[in-house]
């Protein structure tokens, strides 16, 4: 009987040998992630034409997804203003790569910027800058409004690898920043 | 053959030992006949040449070329019909003899005789509950597909998909982590939780595939709630000589190509030491619809396995070794930001790129890179006359790499998981005492996850401990089984909250799991099999702690840390009715209840990201019942022309919601007409050849949940598909060739898929040709 199990004790001890040999890596503990794709913060700077002063508004979830909830600022704005509005992308998490503006013009061939006002009388926004391509990329526009009201003009960075064509389409691609910014205009 | 010379057959010994002639008025009128078939229990084949012998009369038959036996000019009465077959048990079947009757007499194989084969072999009626086997041609003619559509021709079998190249098997509705995978008598562990991560297994290597449909706890242990599938290569080769196969295949639609070959050895000086290696290569392009290319949709599989045997009649011993690799493209169009792009392409109806793109083998982000080792070492001993002891030991390492796509264009994955697994299994088979057969064992498993890139499952350690036994009891045409399992699981996780703080939960389950069921033979080719089944899952690591964006579902999911248990009670009543002249079939009506069934619910509050807002999901618990019937049926018309027919139906519930549970199989209806040629002219180089022709229709999904909004898109309509196999055996010389031809979607029909997680993005597949070859080769000396 004892010589029956001979070979299942050295089986069982290769097996455990194999065991302890990866369960010494058992003290390893998950370390921060450094997530180079992160997107957390999207800014809007309006300068009027003329007088008045310098809009800004931010929205921002420097935690990423869930934890605490995005923060997103008002832009108030004034009636029968021309803004010259430029974007600023960041990844603003604790080990982020900060400013990424750059790198997003860059790689303008493969993303535009979005801008809808809703409702769609409230402002209008002329894309003024170009890809590469000579296509629209809206990291720079003119917003201009005219009658006082209240609604949200919603900014969306789409990724569109090979998918941009002559006209902007919203609906392809993926969406890498998405910002509905409440806006005030009043005098 | 007369009776004249029948009696000739009857053995000496035999006679000599005879009882006195029972007490019967031979001189009454009795003109009664009984007459069937000597039958293989376990395969169905006849026996040919079985004595069957009547204590009472001293009369004897044997089963002709056809397994017939005959006794003519019988009196009514009580007769023992006694059976002997070299290689069987000898057993008595008695008989009430009122008037004349048919009676198919079932051996069992002498478990002495063939204490050499596997325990794992095919025994298609072993125990009450469904079980389904693929083996032979019907494997064959599913050879280049994936494992789980592989297993599609089962009734109560479905997949689900993500997109053409991804696929799970589905047994009675559950998947992923429900379904337990024996591969080569090892439990499967990648990270099957994932409902686009599909099994890690190569096809080619199996010489049977076998699915026992509900809960099957107590044998296989936890988890295996749905069901479990076994995958099996054959024996090792036990005969001195050289053999193997080479297949080749290709296909239209996707353009594979396949190569998997086999060598297998048996030394003559040593004759207990056998070996197979075995390779399989695979390549395909972009998938595509009748109307356009699916863009990214292309695949690359290479996969290798070893093994050595030492196999004797009183102990053996076998080491395995297999290494699975694959690149799975995954439709470029399905690579989404939020629900607000979800809904754009729903509204789209096709992929954006979908007029631009090309065939191309080429892959591109977004897929999956997955890497599955496993190394098996296994032993048995014969413990004289107490029993069989077999010890199975596993490791397997498992890396899934997934690439989406960046913004920059990074080398390194989004997100890299690796999971070791090592499993124990000790299983004593005791010899039959009395009227009982059974085994008791213990089994346990370690394994350990960690992650790169991406936290969306954490790092975690699980240990589980199982003991069983099982045992069966068997009296004439009624086999009794009952079974019990205890399992313990430990699980450490560790995680940073907040990417900063590090935590690290700990839980225990434990559980029992039971099973009992009957069978009885109720003659007339008739069996009943009544069963109650039972199996428990623990919560994953998943559905306790992930957290995150599910990119190609749009959605944003929330483990619950304080999960419990799920528990599964399975019953089921099947009929069996077989071995005829025409018609044949099985029908299994069963009732699974899940008590704290784990599923993603839907929130009222969508989760607001900086990419938008995403519809929320958490993992939660409720009780559901699945509830449904598979019937498979064929017909044979005239030999070599049989009509097979197979339904499943299926009402899946979730009662604390009082609705339908979403993603359940819709009813299906798969008929086919197979005509086999059999041997055309004499000496002929063709043999074996057949043709069939059949359908499968699937119903629109119309059980779908109404009361809380759970999907983005309707049900897609039900759908017909069209298929075609042909297939032939040329010989040229002494070497056969073995060539078939499959068509799947002949009428090229547009249809999309309820299981299919990709419908909302684009079409199916269109019309796909494949082509097989098989050169079987042996080098015996004989």
């Amino acid at each position: 009987m004892k010589k029956l199990f001979r070979p299942y004790l050295s089986a069982f001890l290769l097996g455990s040998l194999l065991v302890s040999a990866t369960a010494c890596k058992d003290s390893d503990d998950p370390e921060p992630l450094d997530d180079e794709e992160l997107i957390t913060t999207m800014t809007v700077t309006l300068v009027p034409e003329g007088k008045g002063g310098t809009v800004i508004a931010t929205f921002t979830d420097p935690d990423g997804d869930g934890g605490a909830a995005p923060t997103i600022e008002t832009m108030a704005l004034k009636p029968n203003t021309t803004y010259n509005a430029t974007i600023t992308i960041a990844d603003d998490s604790p080990n982020g790569a900060g400013d990424i503006t750059s790198e997003i013009r860059t790689e303008g061939n493969d993303h535009e910027l979005f801008w809808v006002a809703n409702p769609s009388n409230l402002l209008t926004a002329q894309k003024i800058d170009k890809d590469a391509n000579n296509r629209p990329l809206g990291l720079a526009a003119t917003v201009t409004t005219t009658n006082a009201g209240s609604g949200t003009l919603t900014i969306t960075l789409k990724h569109q690898p090979g998918l941009k064509g002559a006209t902007s389409d919203a609906n392809k691609g993926e969406t890498d920043i998405m910002a509905a910014f409440p806006v005030s205009i009043q005098e | 053959m007369t009776l004249a010379l029948l009696s000739v057959y009857v053995p000496q010994v035999l006679a000599q030992m005879l009882p006195a002639p029972a007490l019967i008025d031979i001189s009454q009128d009795c003109g009664l006949t009984i007459s069937g078939k000597t039958l293989d229990h376990d395969s169905r084949e006849v026996l040919i040449g079985a004595t069957v012998y009547i204590p009472e009369l001293d009369r004897a038959a044997v089963s002709d070329a056809y397994g017939n036996y005959h006794f003519h000019q019988l009196c009514q009465g009580s007769y023992t019909l006694r059976v002997t077959y070299i290689g069987y048990q000898q057993e008595d079947f008695p008989v009430k003899l009122t008037g004349s009757t048919a009676r198919n007499l079932q051996l069992h194989a002498d478990a002495k005789t063939l204490s050499t084969v596997e325990i794992t072999g095919a025994h298609l009626k072993e125990q009450a509950q469904s079980q389904q086997t693929l083996e032979g041609r019907e494997l064959e003619q599913t050879r280049g597909l994936a494992l789980a559509e592989t297993l599609k021709g089962i009734a109560g079998v479905t997949t689900l998909q993500t997109g053409p190249n991804i696929s799970k098997p589905v047994i009675h509705g559950l998947h992923s982590n429900r379904v337990l995978l024996l591969n080569n008598g090892v439990r499967q562990e990648g990270q099957q939780w994932g409902s686009e991560h599909a099994p890690e297994i190569d096809p080619f290597v199996a010489s049977e595939m076998r699915v026992i449909k509900g809960a099957a706890g107590v044998r296989y242990g936890a988890d295996a709630i749905g069901g479990v599938i076994i995958v099996e290569p054959k024996p090792l080769r036990s005969v001195p000589g050289i053999s193997g196969d080479l297949h080749l295949l290709g296909s239209t639609n996707n353009r594979q190509l396949a190569t998997s070959a086999m060598v297998e050895g048996n030394l003559s000086k040593v004759p207990p030491l056998s070996w197979r290696l075995q390779g399989t290569l695979k390549k395909a392009g972009n998938a595509t619809t009748p109307d356009y290319y699916l863009e990214n949709t292309g695949l690359r599989e290479q996969n290798f396995s070893a093994a050595l045997g030492y196999n004797k009649e009183q102990f053996g011993a076998e080491v395995f070794f297999s290494q699975f690799n694959t690149k799975l493209g995954i439709l470029k169009e399905s690579h989404i930001g939020n629900l607000t792009d979800l809904l754009g392409a729903i509204a789209r109806g096709k992929p954006s790129n979908a007029d631009n793109v090309a065939f191309t083998y080429d892959i591109s982000r977004p897929y999956q890179d997955v890497h599955h080792n496993l190394l098996k070492a296994k032993g048995f001993w014969q413990l004289g006359n107490a029993g069989k002891l077999e010890f199975v030991y596993g490791w397997q390492r498992n890396m899934r790499q997934e690439y989406d796509i960046q913004r920059s264009s990074p080398t390194k994955p989004s997100l890299q998981l690796i999971l070791n697994t090592h499993t124990t299994e000790t299983v004593f088979a005791h010899k039959p005492l009395g009227r009982f057969t059974g085994s008791v064992g213990v089994s346990s498993i370690y394994q350990r996850n960690v992650y790169e890139y991406s936290a969306f499952l954490p790092y975690f350690t699980g240990t589980t401990v199982g003991a069983f036994a099982i045992e069966r009891w068997q009296k004439d045409r009624l086999q009794l089984e009952a079974g019990l399992r205890y399992d313990y699981k430990h699980l450490l996780v560790k995680r940073l909250e907040n990417d900063r703080e590090l935590q690290k939960p700990e839980y225990d389950f434990n559980n029992v799991s039971g099973t009992i069921g009957a069978m009885y033979d109720v003659g007339y080719h008739l069996t009943f099999g009544l069963s109650a089944t039972s199996a428990w899952r623990a919560p994953g690591a998943n559905e306790l702690f992930s957290q995150g964006v599910h990119h190609s579902a749009a959605t944003y999911e929330e483990g619950d840390s304080t999960l419990t248990s799920e528990q599964a009670y399975n019953f089921e009543l099947s009929t069996d009715y077989y071995g005829n002249l025409r018609l044949n079939g099985t029908l299994s009506l069963y009732h699974n209840y899940i008590s704290n069934f784990i599923y993603l619910a839907p929130q009222a509050e969508p989760r607001l990201t900086t990419r938008g807002a995403y519809p929320a999901f958490k993992y939660t618990q409720a009780d559901a019942t699945l509830t449904g019937a598979d019937l498979s049926l064929n017909y044979t018309f005239v030999p070599g022309l049989k009509l097979e027919s197979k339904t499943s139906v299926l009402y899946a519930r979730n009662l604390d919601t009082d609705d339908y549970l979403v993603y359940m199989p819709s009813n299906r209806f798969d008929n086919s007409l197979h005509y086999d040629f059999g041997k055309i002219g004499e000496g002929s180089k063709v043999t074996d050849a057949y043709v069939s022709v059949g359908g499968v229709y699937v119903a629109e999904q119309k059980r779908v949940p109404t009361k809380s909004e759970q999907d983005y898109a309707p049900a897609p309509a039900g759908y017909f598909l069209l298929t075609a196999k042909a297939g032939t055996t040329v010989h040229f010389g002494r070497q056969p060739v073995e060539i078939s031809v499959t068509g799947n979607n002949l009428l090229n029909t547009v249809y999309r898929e309820y299981l299919n997680k990709l419908r909302y993005f684009a079409d199916e597949p269109g019309r796909l040709i494949m082509f097989h070859i098989r050169v079987p080769f042996n080098f015996s000396k004989s």
